[in-house]
């Protein structure tokens, strides 16, 4: 394939490669699967790329390509290591806004969502995106109406998790 | 507040502390072999083409037939039932080459997870007709052709005229074929065994996914 395509898929992906990091996250439990996953999605968007035609947005297409890999072309026996990595590090936030109680219920939240089956996680991760339903029904190839009956068991399901 | 709206600002928040790959990284990547599973159920297929081919042609080498003339093999051979089930078999085989060849150029990753599902498991299927086109095809011609052996081997020409003098011709039939059939039995089993145990373990999480979908959608 042609230097210049090469070069701007390799841009694009740079640009965007939270997508596919967010999504490396939510379907494995350490670094190394991280890195595979990653990379196994980099070769897949790289061989659909020339299918790509631009009517969609890069990003789109890629929420759709990679989470295909994540759910049916990757597959590593992937160890059941118990969620740590996403303990919130990330809560820099000021201790006045949020307390102790609100980073127990999101830990617990990611926690129950990485416990969830490969399909009903890629509808979570798709919602946390902001994508909207009709966006999520044509990734998935579900109906609209489906996408959201299921998102609302989903909702109810982390609902009682948080409250046993 | 929903709570998954306040997940939702958490997650959009936690996008600064992601890892950082260079341009670079990337580029490299691109190099790098793709362990797909559905490559592997493809390589696979090809796989046991070849092995099954290298058989065929591994049982027409005549040294591997201790004990027989070379002649009697040609004859047997030549016989048109014989003749019949090997262009059976070979055009079977091309046929399930152009069908793999037609699932794996489907299986795309643009599709949406349902249509691709669909397609991976369209594969398997595939997989399953082939696994007991072989099983057929190898109990039918083994079948056919140790029953034309027993009929042409001395040894066993000795033996039936030993059993029918002493008027047991039954027995040596029941014997033969209880063992020719135990043997045939025990072949297909392992065969079977050994398709189960790599496609069983190359799909069952996806079909297990494709239930998922599927109770979505009902």
């Amino acid at each position: 394939m042609n230097k210049e395509l090469q070069h701007t898929f390799v841009t694009l992906l740079e640009e965007n490669q939270n997508i596919v990091h967010k999504i490396c996250r939510l379907y494995t439990s350490d670094q190394d699967a991280h890195n595979d996953l990653f990379q196994e999605i980099t070769i897949q968007l790289w061989k659909a790329y020339p299918k790509f035609r631009g009517d969609a947005k890069f990003s789109t297409w890629m929420y759709r390509v990679a989470l295909n890999t994540a759910i049916t072309l990757y597959r590593k026996s992937k160890k059941k290591v118990k969620t740590q990595e996403i303990e919130p590090i990330s809560f820099k936030m000021k201790a006045e806004e949020y307390d102790d109680a609100i980073e127990q219920q999101l830990k617990l939240m990611y926690e129950a969502i990485k416990e969830l089956n490969d399909i009903d996680k890629a509808l979570v991760f798709l919602y946390l995106e902001d994508r909207d339903y009709k966006d999520i029904s044509e990734t998935l190839g579900i109906s609209e109406v489906n996408a959201r009956v299921k998102m609302n068991r989903i909702k109810t399901k982390l609902k009682t998790v948080l409250n046993p | 507040m929903d709570e998954l709206e306040f997940l939702k600002k958490d997650w959009q928040r936690k996008e600064k502390e992601l890892p950082k790959l260079s341009y670079d990284q990337i580029h490299q990547m691109l190099w790098k072999k793709s362990s797909s599973q559905v490559k592997w159920i493809f390589y696979i297929s090809i796989i046991e083409f070849v092995f099954w081919i290298a058989m065929v042609l591994i049982s027409n080498i005549p040294s591997s037939y201790n004990g027989y003339d070379v002649e009697i093999i040609e004859e047997i051979y030549h016989r048109v039932i014989i003749r019949v089930i090997n262009i059976i078999y070979y055009a079977g085989l091309l046929v399930f080459i152009y069908l793999f060849f037609l699932n794996y150029k489907r299986i795309c990753s643009i599709d949406s997870v349902k249509t691709l599902l669909k397609n991976i498991l369209r594969t398997r299927k595939t997989v399953n007709y082939y696994v007991w086109f072989n099983l057929v095809y190898f109990g039918v011609s083994s079948l056919i052709l140790l029953t034309i052996l027993i009929n042409s081997h001395a040894d066993t020409i000795q033996l039936h005229e030993q059993f029918t003098k002493n008027g047991q011709e039954t027995v040596f039939y029941v014997i033969m074929y209880g063992l020719i059939i135990f043997l045939i039995g025990i072949f297909l089993l392992i065969i079977w065994l050994f398709y189960k145990l790599i496609y069983g373990i190359l799909l069952k999480k996806l079909k297990d996914n494709y239930q998922e979908l599927k109770k979505i959608d009902l």
